[in-house]
């Protein structure tokens, strides 16, 4: 298969050349190219404007604006909503992974596993519409609820708000925190839980010294990808709040829509490079301690 | 020595409709090393859980030293286990794996990596005791097992299928390296294995299963030479099937009466159960009672399988240097060198 | 061995299926009470649902929203079966780059995403809705990735394809008649997944203003909120069942090997 490679000149170096690279790269042009264009490109070209002024030349002030008011309250809001879903939904979602994916049987693992997907996947719009009409001032969960001694709407508060929007977060989030966390609770072994008994440790003992250190950075790992998950959410808070909650990936939208009327052109594309910035802060450890736990979760 | 006897009495496990353990008896000896040996779903591996306090039995009792023991929970019982394969702690290190019997036993820490290294020692892995067990080879991380089995001095020792996932040469490695050290601490030991050489090679005495029962324990050559049942017979062991008619006590084998040992009531149309070994081939061209078909060289040995007039095909094994001249389609005389032959049922 | 077959009555799962049950059905169920109330009578009906499908943009988007999605699946399928059998075979250099950029999506916030493709692309992409299964291709990426990836690392594929091509079966064919169907299961999880996103995406396609199923729903909402809310729970509740019902009655696969 593989020519030998002989040093003789530069016709034959060329021609080397080219041989190794249709043997190595050339079939993965079509995705590098798809990536390359339609991602890559895009990335790099918003972080580049990012740090122009209206007159395209280099200025750090986009920045300064991005993280003053009233974009500040916006990240603060963001990280709040994405920290507290992610907080609410992981232990819950952790504990209902574990008796589901340990207790379960092999068809209801797959049926929770695919309304898991759809729940936390298909979310977006129509779930936003649909706790409007649940826990909306005429919904019937909000009669029963009342009805139950708990007025929601007694105070102030509105789907649209910080806790209406975080309940509708948890909608998704729990789903996902059952998925992303389902393959670390498959992948301890029950031989792990045998061999402690074995060699005398309790159910306690066990849970302390080997289980809970093998779960735990998967844990952490699916907290900071539901953080980043809920931080980034668009598409729910955009059809729930009605510019009463200031939320970055609202800010950014409606500076794209051009509704606000912007000084800085290029302000938009200075909090998109902040977003990514947060969000990378999340999703690479996420990604870094998935690659490491893959290495003795194999087989 | 820590070291004591072990009794299963009638002990009995459903799971569902399967019958994985059917009062079942065994008695191992202090310091004994026994196998069971069994085709899979035959209940060995229930037993050394039910042991291991790993399974409840519905009914009978485990006795250690005859104690009963039936009710004292699994990490209260005294013994170490080695499993098929991947039962180290990934989270902890080499000899934090060891020690962590001691630990739980409350053994201070210089202590207990003293007797880690101690054990890793034994089983000649100590300049591994720093690193984690997914950098180990499975031939490595199965010998750190039976180290963390045995560092806290258990009772019992039970082994299941250690050696299964592992390469054959390294099996054979480690069994006789599991041998040496069980002989040397003079731990109990049960062993559980598919795997009949393995069985036979490294065990005081070795119980063959089937169906949640013991069919026969005996020492390895008696389970050979006299198995008890047609079963034994044909799972340990390589055995020719011949059939043949059983009067007077004798059969008839290519042309000689030989006695015949039974098992039950057998009569009539009967199998001769004849090891290859005790098959003897001679060339001729009279009175030929048989063809060769093939002749499997094997080194000292060969193996060569014959048919016979009626139709039987028959293996016999032979060294070498006699079979030589014996190739596919030489006609030749079958003898049967035993002095009795096992029948059981057509 | 016979553990299996022992089927108790788990408690803590049973709690665990009741709350997660209340969770996921009490507001899907309020909803629906919602989405059938007819205020002009007072009772319920099917009012708004018939006023949904009785309206042309419906199956407009609808189909528009499929066919998108179609051709978001194809654009994965063609991409990155061959590359990925490729990356397999022949232990490039390249493959751990391209592993770490097909995760890369995740890590870009879609609205920032957004932000970008509104600004990148020449006239002649934007002015095309063919963009948008390009962008969907990007961002079902790492999940379409992983899932072949996976299929892939499960079978023997190196002796799978030296059989296949020493038999005189040239590349194409390989891939389509031997690869595929023995990784049918990963090939049909990462249809099913690059279409339900494609089919469901909203933020990228409303920041760059086109129009699919999912943005005409904010669109109805502006003047008939109970009309939204029907498309709304149609759009959430037929895949939910359909695809339920499809895990329950198909049999597991068997392809897939597990490790």
């Amino acid at each position: 298969m593989t020519s030998q490679v002989i040093e003789e000149g530069a016709p034959s170096r060329g021609r080397a050349f080219l041989a190794s690279f249709i043997k190595n790269i050339l079939p993965a042009v079509p995705l590098l190219l798809i990536i390359g264009f339609f991602f890559l490109f895009p990335i790099t070209r918003m972080i580049y404007v990012s740090f122009l002024s209206n007159d395209n030349a280099f200025t750090l002030e986009n920045f300064k604006t991005a993280i003053q008011e009233p974009y500040r309250t916006g990240f603060i809001n963001s990280i709040k909503i994405g920290l507290f879903s992610a907080a609410i939904a992981a232990f819950p979602g952790a504990l209902a992974a574990y008796f589901i994916e340990t207790r379960g049987s092999s068809k209801l693992r797959r049926t929770i596993a695919v309304m898991s997907g759809v729940l936390a996947n298909t979310g977006g719009v129509p779930l936003a519409f649909m706790f409007y009409a649940a826990l909306g001032i005429q919904g019937y969960l909000t009669k029963v609820l009342k009805h139950l001694g708990w007025d929601l709407y007694s105070g102030t508060f509105s789907l649209g708000s910080f806790i209406g929007l975080l309940i509708v977060y948890l909608y998704f989030q729990l789903p996902l925190m059952v998925i992303v966390f389902s393959p670390a609770i498959v992948s301890l072994r029950r031989e792990w839980s045998e061999a402690a008994r074995n060699l005398g440790a309790s159910q306690f003992n066990y849970w302390i010294r080997i289980g809970i250190p093998l779960l735990f950075p998967s844990f952490i790992a699916s907290f900071l990808l539901l953080f980043a998950s809920g931080f980034s959410a668009y598409a729910t808070a955009n059809a729930l709040t009605v510019g009463n909650l200031p939320l970055t990936p609202l800010q950014i939208g409606g500076l794209l829509d051009g509704n606000v009327s912007a000084a800085q052109l290029n302000l938009g594309k200075a909090l998109g490079v902040v977003m990514i910035v947060i969000s990378a802060c999340a999703v690479i450890p996420y990604l870094a301690i998935q690659r490491r736990s893959a290495k003795w979760q194999k087989r | 020595m820590s070291s004591k006897s072990l009794s299963l009495r009638n002990i009995s496990k459903r799971f569902g409709t399967v019958n994985a353990l059917d009062n079942f008896n065994l008695e191992v000896g202090v310091g004994e090393l026994v196998a069971l040996l069994g085709p899979s779903g035959c209940g060995k591996t229930t037993a050394l859980r039910v042991v291991a306090g790993l399974e409840h039995q519905d009914s009978g009792t485990v006795l250690v030293a005859d104690k009963n023991i039936s009710d004292v929970p699994a990490h209260k019982r005294n013994m170490g286990m080695v499993f098929q394969a991947y039962s180290l702690f990934p989270n902890l290190t080499v000899e934090e794996n060891v020690a962590f019997g001691l630990q739980m036993r409350k053994v201070t820490k210089t202590v207990r990596l003293k007797k880690a290294h101690e054990l890793l020692d034994l089983v000649g892995l100590d300049s591994q005791s720093k690193r984690f067990t997914h950098q180990l080879s499975g031939g490595q991380q199965q010998r750190v097992a039976l180290a963390r089995a045995l560092a806290f001095e258990p009772e019992i020792l039970l082994l299941d299928e250690p050696l299964s996932a592992l390469d054959a040469q390294v099996r054979v490695n480690l069994r006789e390296e599991i041998r040496r050290l069980q002989l040397s601490l003079g731990t109990t030991t049960l062993f559980v294995t598919h795997d009949q050489e393995e069985a036979m090679a490294i065990s005081d005495r070795v119980g063959v299963m089937s169906h949640g029962k013991l069919e026969q324990i005996d020492t390895p050559d008696a389970l050979y030479n006299k198995p008890a049942t047609s079963f034994v017979a044909s799972f340990v062991g390589t055995m020719n099937r011949i059939p043949t008619q059983l009067s007077d006590g004798h059969v008839q084998l290519f042309g000689k009466m030989i006695p015949a040992l039974k098992n039950g009531n057998e009569s009539g149309n009967v199998i001769a159960l004849v090891r290859p070994e005790s098959i003897v081939i001679k060339s001729t061209d009279e009175d030929a009672n048989a063809k060769v078909l093939t002749r499997l060289f094997m080194g000292a040995s060969s193996n060569i399988v014959c048919q016979t007039k009626d139709g039987t095909v028959v293996q016999s094994l032979m060294s070498s240097d006699k079979s030589g001249d014996l190739h596919p389609g030489s006609t030749v005389k079958l003898e049967v060198t035993n002095k009795e032959v096992l029948v059981s049922n057509a | 061995m016979a553990k299996a077959l022992r089927v108790k009555f788990q408690p803590p799962l049973a709690l665990t299926l009741l709350i997660l049950g209340f969770f996921v059905f009490l507001p899907m169920l309020s909803a629906f009470e919602y989405s059938i109330r007819t205020p002009l009578t007072g009772g319920y009906g099917w009012t708004h649902y018939i006023w949904a499908v009785t309206e042309d943009d419906f199956f407009h988007y609808i189909l528009r929203s499929m066919w998108l999605a179609g051709v978001t699946v194809l654009i994965t399928l063609f991409v990155l079966v061959p590359t990925l059998t490729w990356l397999h075979l022949s232990n490039s250099k390249v493959r751990g780059l391209i592993d770490g950029i097909s995760l890369l999506p995740l890590v870009i916030p879609v609205v920032a995403f957004a932000v970008g493709a509104q600004i990148a692309f020449p006239e002649f992409v934007q002015n095309t809705v063919l963009e948008l299964p390009f962008l969907y291709f990007v961002l079902a990426l790492p999940y379409a990735y992983r899932s072949l990836d996976i299929g892939l690392n499960s079978i023997p594929l190196k002796t799978i394809t030296e059989a296949a091509r020493s038999a005189g079966a040239n590349w194409m064919r390989t891939i389509t008649t031997v690869i595929v169907p023995v990784i049918r299961g990963s090939v049909m999880a990462t249809i099913a997944l690059t279409f339900a996103l494609s089919l469901g995406e909203y933020t990228l396609t409303v920041l760059l203003h086109w129009d699919t199923f999912p943005t005409w729903v904010t669109y109805v909402a502006q003047d008939n909120i109970l009309g939204a809310i029907a498309i709304s729970m149609m759009s959430l509740i037929i895949p939910f069942l359909i695809l339920t019902v499809i895990t329950l009655f198909v049999p597991e696969r068997s392809t897939q090997g597990r490790k």
